[in-house]
């Protein structure tokens, strides 16, 4: 699964620790859900797509062999 | 996130304390000359005599003090937490099995099979969990 968090946030304008911090989870995981090594679950999902105030497919997208 | 079975962040250190102590504790005790039980046959009589209740107070430190660590909670536990550590108690259960069943066929001495199955799992989860928590940590990327 791919997702632009990465471009969600400069536009936005916020760093990974305040998304992070907005959703309840450790930069950590942002970070590895940024760079495609971690899929959040459904409900962590939501929050990020929450955050940015945008659907959910917008952010999150399926890959080819997903 | 539902509310995990963990012990507080601070169980971890009272963890460590826990296994450190029964080192002295029973290099002690050995040099008293006690042995471990399971090297002595098994009748009514060994049950609870000194040896026996010492035998315990030392397993039981250290098997207490490597479940502490291993399920206390990390200082931000989330859902990536969670899913290594299951990940981490899965390949624990595995290396465990594979331990017992291996020694069950070539080892015939059961009772120090038993006590292998003590720490084995536990042991190997805190190693495969803070392996994977550093791995995490240093495969941190900067911010874009």
């Amino acid at each position: 699964m791919k997702n632009n968090i990465r471009v969600e946030r400069a536009i936005k304008n916020i760093t990974q620790a305040d998304l992070a911090e907005a959703v309840g989870v450790s930069r950590q995981t942002i970070n590895t859900i940024e760079s495609n090594k971690y899929v959040p679950s459904t409900v962590l999902a939501l929050k990020i797509a929450g955050v940015f105030e945008k659907p959910l497919e917008e952010i999150f997208m399926l890959e080819e062999g997903d | 996130m539902k509310p995990n079975f963990l012990f507080p962040y601070w169980f971890r250190y009272l963890g460590w304390g826990c296994v450190i102590a029964h080192v002295p504790l029973s290099i002690i005790g050995r040099s008293r000359g006690m042995t471990n039980v399971l090297d002595q046959p098994t009748t009514v009589e060994t049950l609870f005599n000194a040896e026996h209740l010492f035998f315990i107070t030392t397993a039981l430190l250290m098997a207490l003090g490597l479940f502490f660590v291993a399920f206390a909670k990390e200082r931000m536990e989330d859902e990536q937490i969670w899913h290594l550590r299951l990940d981490s108690l899965r390949w624990a259960i595995y290396i465990n099995y594979i331990i017992l069943l291996v020694s069950l066929v070539s080892i015939s001495d059961t009772a120090h099979i038993l006590e292998l199955n003590l720490w084995v799992p536990l042991l190997f989860f805190i190693i495969r969990f803070r392996w994977v928590l550093f791995r995490l940590n240093r495969s941190l990327t900067t911010e874009a």
